[in-house]
């Protein structure tokens, strides 16, 4: 398998790759990697005749390839496809290309990632409304946990046309970003040392900031190097003072720090 | 929630405290203790942390050869709590904040 072009993606985006190979009357199969995701494009003499992008085919793939900026390319010498599933003109493909990469700068402004995860909007105003099918499609699938990119493989099209559809409904103001996104997709259930002192903690840190405590003792004691299950006051001190610090109302912190000294105290009396 | 002074006196290693306030200095120290006539020094860092620049909230560590200085400056009153340099430290903060937040409250 011969390679003879390859490079990034950052500098030279598909439709300028497909230009030169193009020109160059090559034939073989371009190799393109974004992150986890990859595509091919089939050139006989110049022509493109087959593209590929995940479960993408023909023109819709050779669309979602184009607007890939970042990742890397590799053209493989006189490999040829099974079959072609493109008979457009190279004129057609390079201005439809360009066309979608101006429209895909437009919907970064407003979309930068395909990992956001949107939410209906609940608030929206009353009018008349009218969508078409494939921005239903996507719609029905806003669910607060779903990102762009999974409703994209669910809905069976490419991630930068389902971007392209997020776009317009956050501007019909039918969908916005949903809060915490990161919070809820790796949200693990923490489980805390069952000892005294941790158990203790752990309420009286629900009560200030909620149900995410526990998630918040793990986080600071690794910050700090802690050892949950350690029994040196000292620790223990340390580690109430540094969760105090990050209560953000000040009652609240300061009611921590009282039960918790308290708890230190008697504890400190009994050993 | 309310600490008490005497909380903050049964840390093992706190050898007293001192309160500031205006141009009132109430030293509780043993008499033999370094600082315990120490009125002036102390109304000087009373003028250094707290009038010249308001710090509420913060906490001043002074770690000295043998000794430790934690400082809680406030609004109106600034409390330091003199202790040997091997005090659990993090213990001090925690009752000191503690205490300036009741006596904020009650003034």
């Amino acid at each position: 398998m011969k390679q003879d072009i390859s490079g990034d993606l950052e500098n030279t985006r598909c439709p300028e790759i497909i230009k030169i190979l193009s020109l160059g009357k090559r034939t073989g199969r371009l190799f393109l990697t974004n992150g986890a995701e990859t595509g091919n494009i089939f050139f006989n003499e110049g022509h493109v005749i087959h593209a590929q992008c995940g479960s993408l085919s023909g023109t819709k793939a050779i669309y979602e390839l184009a607007v890939w900026t970042s990742g890397e390319y590799r053209f493989h010498v006189d490999e040829v496809p099974h079959g072609t599933t493109i008979d457009m003109g190279m004129e057609e493909i390079l201005a439809e290309t360009t066309n979608r990469i101006r429209q895909m700068d437009k919907v970064t402004t407003l979309i930068p990632s395909s990992s956001i995860v949107y939410t209906l909007e609940p608030d929206i105003r009353e009018r008349d409304l009218q969508l078409k099918s494939f921005q239903w499609k996507a719609l029905a699938n806003v669910d607060a946990k779903k990102s762009i990119a999974e409703i994209a493989q669910l809905i069976g099209y490419g991630v930068s046309d389902t971007m392209r559809i997020f776009y317009t409904l956050v501007k019909l103001g039918l969908i916005k970003e949903a809060v915490q996104t990161e919070v809820h997709r790796g949200f693990q259930p923490v489980i805390l040392p069952d000892v005294p002192f941790i158990e203790s903690l752990k309420m009286a840190l629900i009560k200030a900031i909620g149900p995410i405590a526990p998630v918040i003792i793990m986080e600071i004691s690794r910050e700090m190097g802690i050892d949950l299950l350690s029994d040196t006051m000292e620790q223990k001190a340390s580690l109430i003072e540094t969760l105090s610090s990050r209560i953000p109302d000040e009652r609240m912190s300061l009611k921590f720090l009282d039960d918790m000294t308290d708890w230190l105290k008697a504890d400190g009396d009994h050993s | 929630m309310k600490k008490s002074i005497k909380d903050l006196l049964k840390i093992p290693g706190v050898h007293g405290y001192v309160i500031s306030q205006d141009k009132r200095v109430q030293i509780k120290l043993p008499s033999k203790h370094p600082f315990a006539g120490a009125k002036e020094q102390f109304q000087e860092l009373y003028a250094a942390l707290a009038l010249t620049q308001q710090r509420p909230g913060n906490i001043v560590e002074i770690f000295l050869e043998d000794l430790t200085l934690t400082v809680f400056p406030n609004t109106d009153r600034m409390l330091t709590v003199v202790s040997s340099s091997q005090v659990n430290q993090a213990f001090v903060r925690m009752t000191g904040k503690l205490l300036i937040a009741d006596m904020n409250k009650e003034s």
